[in-house]
């Protein structure tokens, strides 16, 4: 109970002062205006009064004047100062004063103020009320008017003083009664109340409906809204538990490690998984614990995150690597949420599988899978980051190698992808012997290899190890049970002489390695700038054959076939000429080889066909009996030239199959033997005969010829040239006629010049020969001339 | 005091009135020396006010019992006063003891003997009792 702490504060006190005050207030007033009113009334009352006693005396002062009688008015004098309200009295007749009593002691200042009430009164003689005989003057005593109104003042203020003490009284019982006592009670009982437990304020007695009634209504209403809301809050406050609980216990026992912490990293809170990550000590809050000082690899990256994610205010997060003192390094991702007031909220969770899986997808992505090197990607990723750390710098510079395995195409084909397997894996093992562990290995291709010597910029010291490339692969492969024995080509460029970005680096390797391989390969090149020129050379003359083939510029010479035993003109051979709108005609020699290494020669061999086939229907329609020997190459061989479209040429001209002969070289047969035997098969099923062309120059193996359905060989034009002279030449072309013979194949001569050679090659028994002794090749417009002349010189 | 006095003139009032019809005159020694009085004269001796004649003697009042009705009849003549009134003015001098009443005389006869006989007296009577003894000094006019 709070009790008052100054009675001065309580509410009778103040009421008291109030009404006291304004009493004292009204009464001093009331005062004042009754003095004032009380005066004038007992002035007029003294005026009257005196007055009235001038009135009683007046007929014995009239009757003393007129007489003159000095007792007598004396004696009237006298009797007026009887009265307490005279100061003094005078008589006088006409001529002389009667009588004169004035009070002793009277100060002039009262003498004065009574004259200011002097009542003069003219006295008339007894017998003729006209005539005067005297008069007579009353001062009034100002000490008795004085007491009046002091008198009347003093009861005036007297009663008011006692209606303001009863008024005070009142109002003190009446407050005490009506509203300290009941207030002090609702008090009293407010203190005991418990509004919880239901208790709540009575209405005091007679109070219903007044101010305090209505007031103890409206505390029990906020009673009664308390309740509700303690209520209310009550459960909140348990739902709010419940949530807490719940989430501490996702927090305790979440397998990501959660924090707070500020921006020197020092943990403000943590949870189990978190000490479990950073292998901190239990009690992490007392232990003072700052992210930034634990095992981290690189701890300004964290505290980098931190001021990110402070400052920023924004999510930020990294993987980091952790590396405890039990040696486990260990990557952990780093969320960080700012959660305001300078504090941020982390969560931590070791991503050490996923990073290393990472690591290996991204190895695996430079990696080539079966010999463990680098790969394409690989190699360009290397590559840029030489480039890089070399450009820009005024010296130095790095080397690329392209290595290639020569004859590894044959070696797969023939013993099959295992063992290829297996060579690439030991080429790419000795490769990796060659050079430094800075260096690297890739494989780009099926026998592909590149090697890339960061330190390698001169030329002597590349020159070096390519040889000792060459060399270590060169040695016999023993993975089979056989040995095998393979060559290694390398082209070598050199950063930044032989190009200063990756594609012509890479180009110019390719094009130094296409030169090393050029001939038995097993060898090293470097690039030359020459070599870009040849290339440049080479696809101006693609574009230049495309462009051809739409101009129609390509032709077809013939060149007369006689057959020696007949002496008549048996066939002729197409051969392909260039008649350049610009150039005028090209050689074979410039073109074909290109046309062969592009592939073009598929759409010029369909021309060839398409050429021949017309040309061999217009001879059939003459009635001529000429076969046609086309050249067909490698390249086309089985795809470029498949036997449908043969077939579909021969039915298209409606040509007889044995006037259209294939010339095919030793080369087409060691490509890819199967397929070039089904090709062959097929080709020949049409009723197409083959010519084993340049017989001699290759292989020349004869069981290629038992292999293959070959109707004729063709002697090259180099044994021919020299049989008369050399007699080693004679007696291989002798040799082949023999043999040719005893195959039942028939032999054609190429380049005979001369009628000793003709004569030479009948003595023989050479079936067939061709050459500048009959006819150059011709176009079709001079061939029926030649024909004629050929006619005209056998006969 | 006072008081008595009113009570007085109340009794007084009681009174049979005056003959008004008698004439009555101012009569006074013939030695005294005067032959005529002023109304005045007369009031301020009889009234006790001034009592000298014109002479020079003192003027001696004498008045007539009140039972004589020619006393009532003079002073409402002089003064226009009832008995009653001049009773109580004489009484309240008399009272201060300096100025005495006139001289009481016992009957009409007496008072004209009285002024015959004494020098300076004045009185009054009815016209038809003064004689050669006294000499007519105040007529009230008819």
């Amino acid at each position: 109970m709070v009790k008052l702490r100054d009675w001065r504060q309580s509410l009778i006190y103040l009421a008291v002062v109030a009404v006291v005050g304004s009493g004292i207030f009204v009464g001093m007033l009331f005062i004042g205006g009754t003095v004032f009113s009380t005066k004038s009334r007992v002035e007029t009352q003294t005026t009257t009064r005196l007055s009235e006693l001038l009135d009683t005396v007046e007929s014995t002062v009239s009757i003393a004047c007129f007489v003159q009688d000095e007792s007598l008015a004396k004696e009237v004098a006298n009797g007026l100062m009887k009265n307490s309200g005279v100061l003094g009295v005078s008589i006088s007749g006409n001529s002389n004063e009667l009588a004169r009593n004035y009070r002793s002691g009277v100060s002039p200042a009262d003498l004065k103020r009574a004259q200011s009430g002097r009542q003069i009164r003219v006295i008339h003689s007894p017998f003729s009320p006209d005539v005067p005989v005297g008069k007579i003057v009353l001062d009034p005593d100002p000490k008795t008017f004085d007491r009046a109104v002091d008198d009347e003042a003093r009861f005036v203020g007297f009663l008011l003083w006692l209606q303001l003490a009863s008024v005070v009284v009142v109002i003190v019982a009446v407050m005490l009664k009506l509203i300290v006592r009941p207030i002090k009670g609702m008090s009293d009982r407010l203190h005991r109340m418990d509004p919880i437990s239901g208790d709540r304020l009575q209405i005091p007695r007679g109070y219903v409906g007044s101010e305090l009634g209505r007031l103890v209504e409206d505390i029990n209403g906020m009673a009664d809204q308390l309740v509700v809301s303690l209520k209310d809050e009550r459960e909140i406050r348990l739902l709010h538990t419940i949530e807490e609980k719940k989430y501490r216990a996702i927090f305790d026992n979440a397998e990501t490690g959660i924090f707070t912490a500020d921006r020197n990293g020092c943990i403000s809170s943590s949870n189990p998984a978190l000490a479990r990550l950073l292998r901190l000590p239990g009690d992490v809050e007392t232990a003072q614990v700052r992210l930034i000082d634990l095992a981290w690899s690189r701890p300004e990256d964290l505290q980098g995150l931190i001021a990110d994610c402070i400052d920023g205010k924004a999510v930020t997060a990294a993987d980091l690597e952790f590396t405890p003192d039990d040696g486990m390094a260990r990557w952990l991702n780093v969320g960080l949420s700012s959660v305001g007031g300078g504090m941020a909220q982390g969560v931590v969770s070791d991503v050490t599988e996923r990073k290393l899986s990472e690591d290996m997808a991204r190895r695996q992505a430079v990696t080539d899978p079966l010999t463990g090197v680098a790969n394409r990607p690989g190699l360009e990723a290397h590559l840029q980051t030489a480039i890089r750390q070399h450009d820009g710098a005024t010296a130095g510079g790095f080397t690329l190698m392209l290595v290639d395995l020569d004859g590894f195409k044959r070696i797969n084909d023939a013993l099959g992808l295992p063992v290829g397997d297996l060579i690439l894996k030991s080429a790419a093992g000795r490769l990796q012997s060659c050079i430094k562990t800075s260096d690297t290995v890739a494989r780009i291709g099926g026998d592909e290899f590149a090697v890339i010597l960061p330190k390698v910029e001169e030329e002597a010291m590349a020159a070096n190890i390519g040889e000792r490339i060459v060399r270590t692969l060169a040695r016999s492969y023993d993975e089979h049970a056989n040995p095998i024995q393979l060559g290694a080509s390398v082209g070598i460029t050199i950063f930044p002489n032989d190009g200063v970005d990756m594609p012509t680096l890479l180009r110019n390797a390719e094009l130094a390695l296409d030169r090393a391989k050029l001939g038995d390969g097993n060898r090293y090149t470097f690039y030359d700038p020459a070599m870009a020129e040849a290339a440049a050379r080479r696809r101006a003359l693609e574009t230049d054959m495309q462009l051809a083939l739409r101009r129609d510029e390509f032709r077809l010479f013939y060149q007369p076939i006689i057959d020696l035993q007949e002496n008549r003109l048996a066939g002729v051979e197409a051969l392909i000429r260039w008649q350049h709108a610009e150039k005028g005609l090209v050689p074979p020699d410039a073109f074909i080889p290109v046309a062969e290494e592009t592939g073009f020669i598929v759409d010029i061999g369909l021309w060839g066909l398409e050429t021949a086939c017309r040309q061999l229907a217009v001879w059939q329609a003459e009635g001529l009996d000429l076969y046609m020997s086309l050249n067909v190459s490698g390249r086309q061989i089985p795809d470029g030239l498949p036997p449908q479209a043969l077939a579909d040429a021969i039915a298209r001209h409606g040509i007889e199959p044995w006037r259209l002969v294939l010339e095919i070289t030793e080369g087409v047969l060691l490509t890819d033997v199967s397929k070039a035997q089904q090709w062959l098969a097929a080709v020949r099923e049409l009723g197409l005969h083959f010519y084993l062309d340049d017989f001699g120059t290759g292989y020349s193996s004869l069981s290629y010829l038992k292999r293959f359905p070959v109707s004729s060989v063709k002697v090259d034009k180099s044994f021919v040239r020299d049989m008369h002279n050399d007699p080693s030449d004679r007696a291989l072309v002798e040799a082949v006629v023999a043999m040719a013979k005893s195959l039942s194949m028939s032999v054609v001569a190429e380049g005979v010049e001369t009628v000793e050679q003709l004569d030479l090659l009948r003595a023989m028994g050479c079936r067939y020969g061709q050459g500048y002794y009959f006819s150059k090749p011709v176009p079709i417009e001079e061939f029926r001339q030649v024909s004629a002349r050929v006619d005209t010189m056998l006969s | 005091m006072m008081r008595r006095y009113l009570l007085l003139l109340a009794l007084c009032a009681l009174l049979p009135p005056p003959d008004a019809a008698a004439d009555v005159v101012v009569i006074a020694n013939p030695r005294a020396g005067v032959d005529r009085l002023s109304r005045d004269e007369v009031v301020n001796i009889f009234l006790g006010r001034f009592r000298q004649l014109p002479s020079g003697l003192s003027a001696l009042p004498a008045d007539l019992p009140s039972s004589q009705p020619e006393k009532a009849v003079f002073y409402r003549q002089l003064v226009n006063k009832e008995l009653a009134e001049i009773n109580a003015y004489w009484a309240r001098l008399v009272f201060s003891g300096r100025t005495v009443p006139p001289r009481q005389a016992v009957g009409n006869d007496d008072l004209v003997s009285w002024v015959a006989g004494t020098q300076g007296a004045i009185g009054y009577v009815d016209r038809a009792r003064a004689d050669g003894r006294v000499k007519i000094v105040y007529e009230f006019s008819p």
